[in-house]
């Protein structure tokens, strides 16, 4: 019988995975307790705050980091990982290590977080961290299907023993929610209190996997933007930032059994409640212009905007886009909108230095009302999530020594040259991507730094003036020049009657 | 007198250019009303096929366009695209969105589509000044372009937004005009070159070109007829022809036709008389006038004889085509309503009612006769061309309403000619005593009047009756506020975003390009209405019961219905009205199944209501229409475009609603799977509700 050499490697090569995580994760750390609260207050962002007390159990040596796992089944959806120190309220450092060579179909792995205690932890010591995780649509309807005006009933779903780098001694899990239970899981550590739900305390290495769900109903908005890309362009000439914005939607809600225009007409007459997405809300600065909205067959003619809008000392106008058909549940919409400011609000210009910055992100907020004027409290709502985001920041033709930054970890960030309206040289592209956008970036801002000289202003202008003169001169050459043998007959005289 | 150094002659020549300007800025400027009214939108159902393709032609290259298949349309029988089509405009655009992207310019080809026509009218203006002058002179030749440039006959098909062959077809057609008689004049086989190329370009553009290749031969004949022979003539012919149709033959769509169509063969007939006239012209010359007599007498036989043998063979092996049904109409007006109700059903293809003229040409209308008065008077070659010219393209705008495109041209060059004739007479300088000039000054002043009325009523018409989209509707609220009703849209991009790429939509053709382009979707009819049978089966399916017309759609493989039902708003274009065309249509293919006084009650009126006809009550479009209708109107309401009570029970099994716009203007239904137990849906619903 001949050796089967690829299973051979397979577990070969497992077993060398299995190893590669024990020796990754220091040990001599126990967890005391865990408490993880879930919230599922603000979805389709699901918080899970973990505060764990962690004890150097070594007899001598200090310990400088620790090892935090996030679970494979859902680590896509993770959009950040933060981790305090409880008392004092520091941030420590995260960072993600690459086990990507570790990864294989028979065993993945857990993805690992290294966090850098701000001092050493002694041998003996204790210390209360707590651990923010963000997780973007991990929630799914069910059921799937519900009518047109039905409520909206969500599902979570997860392992109620955390997956830990270290011995743990006792730990529960607390989900709240914003509706009514429908129901939980009925396990002997399970309890409700209202809109929450306890599992736990789990004591030590009894019970190792404790699957367990929760039901509850949720009849606020949820979208996803599947795609989303953002593009800056600067325009030093016309003193001008444009902006826009490309977006690919999907409803959240559970789909519709079947669509009812009779009960939508009347649901609206009567202003009761269905699940319908009617209208987004974009915050844009008060100071933009030339705004519109458009989709792949054309302009979007019911969108509105506001006025200069004030709340909580903050100026700004709302861009209502009512979609073409409102959207029902798992509906698709794709559509891009933008607008125009002053550039000298975001501009810094230092010579020839230049620093720009603008905010990383614009948030949308998707309303199911009946009302045509929606409140303006609502723009402040969370209920877009980002699965895919691209920022593009389209520099001014002759920039140099372009520098990016960001004030969080992103996926990639690339520069391409491109080239638009009568460029002769061409000019740098800032490409960011970044998947699942926490719904805190909303507020973080991108700083982009390059040189740009005032030759390079003056660029364009003279190579078309040349190009132009070119023209002129060749034309002039052209018709001055005797191209035929004999000299060219008069058309006109030879026209005969 | 110099001004800014420039002699006399110099300055008349600056100021045409700057007045020839000026015009191509107007033409350009009133075609945008729509754009300003509504947006930079492709109109109408056409120009949706060929923004399309326009759109494959740019991101797939010329190779790929040229042998596109393109499985979409017409299910499940699929369309050679790049035989099937016309490619000049298309690839204009192409051309043009190339250019502007190797300059850097970013342009979205969709503005390039929507602002073709505006950009070409204004290369029409120059053309029509170009012939004008040919025919008669410079001022002439203005005020050609001028009328040419605002004339709403021409605006009508050249908006912006409506991206149509004619929109650059009507520039070659002035274009391959004014090569033409310019040939004649001079001669030179080098401007009849040119003449061959632009209308080469014209071929690949419009199927319009058959009144090219008809009327030039034709100018041939009657010239020979007039006995004005000449060497010019001769060698601009014998180039045109040539050249001209090989040229046209590298269109594939046109393919061999100019060898054995009827259409053309008037040019190859024009083209052997010409060699024997020459001939004939040749060898008198040389012999004396008797013996050219008996030459004649044999030549004329012997060719009369032999072309006879020829015509009878070609016929006999059915070489050459039979008259098509299009072409039929053209000279009898009835035919199509009797024989082609495919045919009789289009609008546009209805014969024009005078006021139309009016409307279209205004003070023109009448300019045009003196213009013909004063052609007879000089009546050189190419004067007998504008009479031809004149008096065929008038007989065709009188016949199918869209042909008064055709007609607008001559009309503005003549009446360039004649208001040129009456400057001419009045503007001339003579000394007299200052009351002589008083009969002048009153004749200008009238002159000059009824041309700035014309400009006028040309602006309004463009911006009321030819700058809406039809994709796109707007209404007036009582406060006079702007509604745009955009239900069109919202269905098709519903059907864009919400169902799968492959799903089959069915409706009636006129719907086709648009959901095509609009909603990406396969359709099984489209307005490139080639398969009567295939468009008689979507008939069939409509004016069927819902069991018969369910086995058919599922037979089809139809995924999901679209009607289009005007009730709502009182939008009178909506299926309901078309529904007596579909009888027609789907009649003559299954004369067994579908009969037109079926769907007339009693009373032999057209009802939709309690009063209706069995066979309407229970028809698919019917029922898709009308569907939980008067749920949402109320018991005593009305159709609004029918003016008629509504059906009190309207059932629907079969199929399901998918969606509806916002003002019920269009409908969408899926079409049912077949039900897990073999029951018929009615069963189902039955069973279910007990």
């Amino acid at each position: 019988m001949k050796p089967n050499w690829q299973a051979f490697a397979t577990l070969l090569l497992s077993a060398l995975a299995f190893s590669g995580t024990t020796d990754a994760v220091e040990g001599g750390l126990v967890h005391t307790n865990a408490i993880r609260t879930i919230d599922l207050r603000s979805l389709p962002a699901v918080t899970e705050q973990i505060g764990v007390v962690v004890q150097n159990v070594r007899d001598s040596k200090a310990i400088k980091t620790f090892t935090v796992y996030i679970p494979h089944t859902k680590a896509d959806r993770l959009a950040k990982v933060t981790v305090h120190e409880r008392k004092s309220g520091a941030e420590l450092q995260v960072s993600k290590m690459d086990n990507e060579h570790l990864k294989t179909p028979l065993s993945p792995q857990p993805i690992e977080y290294r966090a850098t205690f701000l001092q050493p932890l002694q041998p003996g010591e204790k210390i209360s961290l707590n651990i923010d995780c963000v997780y973007l649509n991990t929630i799914e309807p069910r059921p799937k299907v519900v009518e047109q005006t039905g409520d909206q009933t969500w599902l979570w779903k997860d392992d109620a023993r955390l997956l830990w780098a270290y011995p743990i001694h006792k730990e529960k899990t607390v989900v709240r929610t914003n509706g009514e239970i429908k129901s939980y899981s009925q396990i002997k550590e399970s309890s409700k209190d209202g809109k929450s739900v306890t599992f736990g305390p789990f004591i030590g290495g009894e019970s190792p996997n404790a699957p367990v769900e929760v039901r509850f109903r949720d009849n606020r908005e949820q979208l996803e933007a599947m795609t989303h890309r953002r593009e800056y362009f600067v325009s030093h000439w016309s003193n001008d930032l444009n902006i826009l914005e490309h977006y690919a939607l999907r409803n959240r809600a559970p789909a519709l059994d079947a669509f009812d225009k009779v009960k939508q007409t009347m649901s609206r007459f009567m202003k009761a409640r269905d699940n319908f997405v009617k209208t987004l809300l974009v915050k844009v600065p008060a100071d933009a212009r030339e705004m519109y909205v458009v989709d792949e067959i054309g302009n979007v003619s019911t969108s509105s905007v506001t006025s200069r809008q004030r709340l909580n000392g903050d100026a700004f106008k709302v861009m209502q886009l009512k979609p073409r058909y409102p959207l029902a549940g798992q509906w698709n919409y794709t559509w891009w909108h933008g607008y125009s400011v002053p550039l000298s609000n975001y501009l810094r210009v230092n010579r020839n230095h230049h620093a720009l910055r603008v905010p990383f992100i614009g948030s949308i907020v998707g309303s199911a009302s009946q009302n045509e004027e929606i409140p303006l409290t609502a723009i402040n709502t969370y209920n877009t999530a980002v699965s895919k985001y691209e920022l593009r920041i389209t520099l001014p033709e002759g920039a140099t020594n372009v520098d990016v930054r960001v004030p969080f970890d992103v996926d990639s960030i690339r520069q391409r040259p491109q080239s638009y309206y009568f460029d002769s040289s061409g000019r740098t592209v800032v490409v960011v991507e970044h998947a699942n956008v926490a719904p805190s970036a909303v507020d973080a801002h991108v700083l982009v730094t390059y040189d740009y000289s005032m030759l390079s202003l003056w660029q364009k202008p003279l190579v078309i003036a040349f190009v132009v003169f070119a023209l002129f001169a060749l034309t002039s050459l052209g018709s001055r020049m005797q191209l035929g043998l004999a000299a060219k007959p008069a058309l006109t005289a030879k026209k005969t009657q | 007198m110099k001004v800014l150094g420039l002699s006399a002659v110099d300055q008349t020549r600056l100021l045409r250019i700057c007045i020839l300007g000026l015009i191509s800025i107007v033409a350009i400027g009133s075609r945008l009303y729509s754009v300003l009214r509504f947006e930079s939108v492709i109109h109408e159902f056409d120009p949706w096929f060929n923004y399309r393709t326009t759109k494959y032609l740019v991101h797939h290259g010329f190779e790929k366009f040229w042998n596109w298949f393109d499985e979409s349309a017409w299910y499940p029988l699929g369309r050679v695209v790049g035989g099937t089509l016309y490619p000049g405009i298309m690839v204009t655009s192409a051309a043009i969105y190339n250019a502007l992207h190797a300059l850097n310019i970013p342009v979205d080809i969709r503005n390039v589509c929507v602002f073709l026509a505006p950009g070409f009218s204004a290369l029409t203006a120059i053309a029509t000044y170009q012939l004008g002058k040919e025919v008669k002179n410079e001022t002439a030749g203005l005020l050609a372009a001028a009328f040419m440039g605002v004339a709403p006959g021409y605006i009508s098909r050249s908006v912006a937004g409506s991206y149509d062959n004619e929109g650059i077809a009507i520039f070659l057609l002035v274009l391959t005009f004014w090569l033409w008689l310019r040939a004649v004049r001079v001669g030179s086989a080098m401007s009849a070159a040119v003449c061959a190329l632009s209308y080469f370009y014209m071929v690949s553009a419009w199927g319009g070109y058959v009144f090219i290749i008809n009327l030039i031969p034709l100018h041939v004949c009657v010239l020979l007829a007039m006995g004005r022979f000449s060497n010019r003539l001769y060698v601009a012919y014998s180039t045109f022809y040539a050249l001209g149709t090989l040229a046209s033959m590298q269109i594939p769509f046109v393919g061999f036709q100019p060898t054995f169509t009827s259409e053309h063969m008037a040019a190859l007939g024009a083209f052997g008389l010409i060699q024997v006239v020459a001939a004939a012209y040749y060898v008198r010359a040389r012999v004396t006038a008797v013996q050219f007599r008996t030459f004649v007498a044999c030549a004329a036989v012997l060719v009369a004889a032999l072309l006879a043998c020829v015509l009878v063979v070609l016929s006999m092996r059915g070489a050459v085509a039979p008259w098509t049904g299009r072409f039929y109409s053209l000279w009898d007006t009835a035919y199509a309503k009797v024989h082609i109700p495919i045919i009789a059903s289009v609008s546009e293809h209805q014969p024009t009612a005078w006021p139309n003229f009016f409307f279209d040409l205004n003070v023109l209308i009448w300019l045009f006769p003196a213009g013909i008065y004063f052609s007879f008077r000089e009546l050189s070659d190419n004067h007998v061309f504008l009479i031809l010219y004149s008096v065929f393209a008038a007989y065709f705008a009188g016949v199918m309403v869209r042909l008064i495109l055709t007609l607008t041209p001559i009309v503005c060059v003549l009446a360039g000619v004649a208001v040129a004739n009456v400057f001419e007479a009045y503007l001339s300088h003579s000394p007299g005593p200052g009351v002589a000039q008083v009969p002048r000054a009153a004749i200008m002043g009238a002159l000059l009047f009824l041309l700035c009325s014309f400009q006028w009523h040309s602006s309004w018409i463009t911006s009321t009756a030819y700058s809406s989209p039809s994709v796109v509707l707007a209404s007036r609220g009582p406060d006079g506020s702007h509604h745009i009703i955009d239900d069109f849209r919202e269905a098709y991009y519903w059907l864009r975003r919400n169902t799968e790429p492959h799903e089959r939509v069915l409706s009636w053709w006129d719907y086709g390009y648009q959901l095509a382009g609009m909603a990406d979707r396969p359709t099984l009819v489209d307005n490139n209405t080639w398969n009567n049978t295939h468009i008689a089966t979507v008939g069939r399916i409509m004016a069927s019961d819902e069991d018969t017309a369910y086995d058919l759609a599922r037979r089809h493989d139809v995924d999901y219905v679209l009607v289009v039902f005007g009730a709502m708003l009182g939008y009178s274009g909506d299926d309901i009205n078309k529904f007596l065309w579909m009888i027609r249509i789907a009649q003559g293919v299954y004369p067994n199944d579908v009969r037109e006084q079926d769907f007339f009650n009693s009373a032999g009126e057209y009802a939709i209501g309690d009063t209706a006809s069995k066979a309407m009550r229970e028809s698919l479009l019917h029922k898709l229409c009308y569907y939980r209708f008067g749920d949402v109107m109320g018991a005593q309401a009305f159709d609004r475009v029918r003016k008629q009570r509504l059906p009190s029970s309207v059932t629907l099994h079969n199929f399901e609603e998918a969606y509806t716009t916002e003002n019920w203007m269009v409908r969408i239904y899926r079409v049912k799977d077949l039900d897990n137990l073999g029951r018929s849906h009615k069963n189902a619903a039955q069973f279910d509700s007990t």
